[in-house]
């Protein structure tokens, strides 16, 4: 798994996307973790994962998605951008879906037109 | 299951360590490529298999037990055993599962397979049985 930490370019509020690629499992999840440690401390109210490329993840990826939606969950949400069938099928499998702390989007252009929306009130 | 039927088994051992999943991945899908599992069910055998190994990780402790993998073939299923020597626990009751977001592991492989089995061996390990039924539905 890599993971590139950046932000939304031109979203009206400071918005950290994580760009993740490969597979997410219970052993290197604990580095996704600590990658969304660090953009957590400054307190933004939304977080994106680009997981194009995400290929599998299992249930330690998983718990990292739901502690991250848990964390932003009085201010904001987490989304996640383009993840593939069967990464999707787990995140519905979990409830995560169902999460009003969290929100799936299509492509990162789909995000940032809801970022926009949030910064708008 | 009866007595009379043959299956052919391919075992695969490692040592309990969550680093080690990468390679227990590459061997499922191997197992998957065999039986022409298609891409969804082959994520799914991969998922529970990996669910179980996590589990077998905990129960080690040290690492230094190891993980052992049966894969049986039989004309209308296929089944993995996943055995661990550590002391056995239900694996929705580790008392490390009670921090949060854990447990999360034996409910995805009841989702994801068609049966899920627990037993207690003799040496006080666990063994996760795994079964996938190959009708029409995920062949490729």
């Amino acid at each position: 798994m890599q993971v590139v930490t950046t932000r939304v370019t031109g979203a009206p509020i400071e918005t950290p996307l994580l760009v993740i690629s490969g597979e997410i499992d219970h052993g290197n999840a604990p580095m996704l973790s600590a990658a969304v440690e660090e953009v957590l401390e400054k307190e933004v109210p939304l977080v994106l994962f680009d997981v194009t490329d995400v290929v599998y993840i299992d249930s330690g990826g998983v718990s990292v998605l739901l502690s991250t939606v848990r964390r932003l969950r009085e201010r904001g949400w987490l989304g996640i951008i383009n993840p593939n069938p069967n990464v999707r099928r787990l995140m519905e499998i979990v409830g995560l879906s169902l999460d009003e702390s969290f929100r799936m989007f299509k492509d990162q252009a789909d995000a940032l037109t809801a970022v926009q929306e949030f910064a708008r009130g | 299951m009866t007595t009379q039927e043959h299956a052919r088994c391919r075992r695969y051992s490692v040592d309990a360590d969550a680093c080690n999943l990468v390679e227990i991945r590459r061997f499922v899908e191997s197992v998957a490529r065999e039986v022409r599992l298609d891409e969804e069910r082959t994520f799914d055998l991969k998922v529970a298999v990996s669910e179980a190994c996590a589990n077998a990780v905990e129960h080690s402790g040290s690492g230094r037990c190891p993980v052992q993998i049966a894969a049986w073939f039989y004309p209308d299923r296929v089944q993995l055993d996943i055995s661990d020597g550590g002391d056995f626990r239900l694996p929705c009751m580790a008392p490390e599962r009670r921090r949060e977001n854990r447990g999360l592991g034996f409910p995805l492989m009841v989702a994801l397979m068609d049966e899920v089995r627990v037993a207690k061996q003799q040496d006080g390990g666990t063994r996760v049985t795994l079964l996938l039924y190959l009708d029409n539905r995920g062949v490729a």
